[in-house]
């Protein structure tokens, strides 16, 4: 209780509320913009979190995370463009309702639901942390670095429409990760001479090239596009809304809960929770011939879904340190950095932080309500902005935040390179989140395998012998042999040429 | 642009090859078997056998009859492949000359360039440039205490 209270007085500081409101603008912001993801979002913030302590800091990524999940409907609604992925599932079907002249209720179920499905994440995301945390306390190095591969198998196998390119880019990215001093014996390795790379590759400068960089390349070469805005009058949002949570509570509740359960899972995250729960919601829809009309039953399961997710991507990264999406991946980042090592032991030695994070996200939940109407009821004007003035300020903003990162011209030569690469695997079908995955987690990997071999001796046997290491061990080789096995049976359809996987991170 | 799956995976070979070859310099360590090297050349392998895999893959897209490089349709229209290294060419310019132009001079020419060709009125783009450079350079150097590099202006700052 002690540590609640400290964490209330953490939070609710003028400084930190304040920072809780503009970051819940820039959420709100970028998320209604087509083409700006809230992982963008999250990887502009970065630069400018590092300066904060950790509470404001976490504080800003959470608000603005949550905020432009929810945004992301406004432009699938107005435009049938999904603001960001996680409404990419049920763009066609908030257009289709908005023709139909149900812009209004389209609106304000997203709006409505999106706050109560937060909740729901949030809620679970209490309870669950903390009891897992204790179960976690015992872990060893055997234990943490079959979580960690487990973890990794999961962002390939869950996230990807292309495992072998999944798999190809996550050990990409813990190949980069091996650039700079290794971790258990503190050789340099791959530094050819340089001092700058004795440091590694700076995590955040890499991220923005990868997420934000490439982003913006794929924006320059179409900058002339013009968004054609649906030329509807926004009325009152909330008139109807009660009548859809009577009639579609029991959606609401599963998608919710859908939602939980896969934000939890490690590598799959708020968009792919939007997937998954509009199917289900269509597949056992006592009227599933309505889905594509402009149905709103789908829009409640998938809108409370991804925003679910949202907040339960980050039970396994507090409790584990293991990302829960790629939102989350930049998250653990940024604790590393502010030298908070993600884990039970925050629970033990830090509760006021974990609590904190619980206060925030409570909060930008309820922040949600009034900024969403705002955002809304301004949706046009937002949707306005022209691109050819916002690319350039992006930029620009890229280039000041990864210089700002190493007060160096290292960090902008990082973000070009790793931007170049990101822009190329992406054109190439490699999706990118697993290899962010791999620059996080790759020297905690590195570390739990070296002393796991140093311990064992090179017994591989040494690896299951503790009960959940062997669990945690035993599903990870099932999983690969699953995956192997699909590969060879499934080996025709590969031939074909692969398209972009529509619900990459 | 994308290129054939054999293509990728050829370059990621050559990569993992020329890594595990770097790791044959790395130090062992008397009575401990597992040493620095260990990590990468497990990495690489596994590397060396997904490219294999893409290259048998990509032989078989071929044998298929899909070409060895495909370019995207807004290659064919040049301002688009400009727009898009006029984007690079703008961080290469600030990593190659910024420390002896300084911040704001340059992100004022590049912020006016890109308006300029990404078609912004002259009068919208200069306004925005001088101003947006100004802000950012606020909010960096002076709130979060960023040591941006001062170049030309050193003496009159």
């Amino acid at each position: 209780m002690d540590a609640f209270i400290t964490a209330a007085g953490l939070v609710l500081h003028f400084d930190v509320l304040w920072v809780i409101v503009a970051s819940a603008a820039f959420g709100m912001f970028v998320g209604a913009m087509p083409g700006l993801t809230a992982t963008m979002a999250t990887a502009l913030l970065v630069p400018v979190t590092f300066f904060m302590d950790p509470v404001p800091a976490l504080g800003a990524i959470v608000t603005a995370t949550a905020m432009a999940i929810f945004a992301g409907d406004i432009p699938a609604a107005l435009l049938r463009i999904p603001g960001t992925p996680a409404s990419a599932a049920y763009a066609d079907e908030s257009y289709a309702m908005s023709k139909k002249g149900e812009l209004d209720l389209n609106l304000g179920v997203n709006l409505v639901f999106s706050v109560f499905g937060g909740m729901v994440g949030v809620a679970l995301l209490i309870l669950c942390a903390p009891v897992l945390a204790e179960a976690a306390i015992n872990f060893s190095s055997f234990e943490y670095f079959w979580l960690a591969l487990l973890g990794l198998t999961c962002a390939i196998f869950m996230t990807t429409g292309d495992p072998l390119k999944g798999v190809t880019s996550l050990i990409f990215g813990l190949l980069i990760n091996c650039v700079g001093i290794d971790p258990a014996a503190g050789f340099p390795r791959f530094t050819f001479g340089s001092v700058e790379l004795l440091q590694g590759i700076s995590f955040i400068p890499a991220m923005i090239g990868m997420f934000a960089l490439s982003e913006l390349l794929r924006g320059a070469v179409s900058v002339d596009e013009r968004n054609v805005v649906l030329a509807q009058k926004i009325g009152n949002i909330f008139h109807g809304v009660w009548a859809v949570l009577k009639k579609y509570w029991f959606n609401f509740l599963r998608g919710s809960a859908l939602g939980v359960f896969i934000g939890a899972l490690p590598g799959a995250g708020a968009d792919i929770a939007a997937w998954i729960s509009f199917a289900i919601s269509k597949r056992f829809s006592k009227t599933p011939e309505k889905f594509g009309t402009g149905h709103i039953e789908g829009i409640v399961d998938a809108t409370s879904a991804n925003n679910s997710a949202l907040a339960a991507a980050w039970i396994p990264a507090l409790v584990f340190g293991i990302p829960g999406d790629s939102i989350t991946a930049i998250v653990i980042g940024v604790l590393y950095m502010k030298g908070m090592n993600p884990g039970p032991t925050v629970f033990l030695q830090n509760p006021q932080f974990i609590y904190a994070v619980f206060i925030i996200f409570v909060l930008a939940n309820l922040l949600m309500f009034p900024l969403g109407w705002a955002a809304i009821k301004s949706a046009k004007q937002i949707l306005r902005v022209p691109r050819n003035i916002l690319l350039p300020i992006i930029l620009l903003f890229c280039l000041v935040g990864s210089y700002a990162m190493t007060n160096s011209f290292y960090g902008v030569l990082i973000m070009l390179v790793l931007g170049i690469i990101g822009w190329l695997m992406e054109e190439n079908g490699f999706p990118i989140a697993p290899a962010i995955l791999g620059l996080v987690l790759g020297e905690m990997l590195e570390q739990n395998f070296m002393t796991s071999m140093i311990k064992a001796d090179g017994n591989a046997l040494m690896f299951f012998e503790r009960p959940i290491a062997g669990v945690l061990g035993a599903v990870t080789v099932v999983i690969w042999g699953f995956m192997l096995w699909r590969g060879f049976m499934g080996r025709k359809a590969t031939l074909a040429p692969t398209e972009p996987d529509p619900t990459g991170a | 642009m994308r290129a054939n799956d054999a293509i990728n995976g050829l370059v990621l070979i050559l990569l993992a090859v020329a890594m595990i070859a770097i790791t044959s310099s790395f130090p062992a360590f008397p009575g401990q078997p597992y040493g620095p090297s260990l990590f990468p050349r497990v990495l690489g392998t596994l590397l060396i056998i997904c490219g294999a895999l893409l290259i048998w893959r990509g032989m078989a897209a071929r044998r298929a009859g899909a070409g060895w490089v495909e370019m995207a349709a807004w290659t064919r229209q040049p301002w688009r492949i400009v727009s898009f290294f006029l984007m690079l060419g703008s961080l290469l310019l600030y990593i190659l000359v910024g420390d002896t132009i300084g911040f704001i001079p340059i992100a004022m020419v590049i912020l006016l360039a890109l308006f300029l060709w990404f078609g912004v009125r002259p009068l919208v783009a200069v306004i925005t440039a001088v101003a947006a450079t100004f802000v950012i350079h606020w909010f960096f150097a002076t709130m979060l205490r960023v040591p941006l590099p001062r170049g030309l202006l050193d003496s009159i700052l």
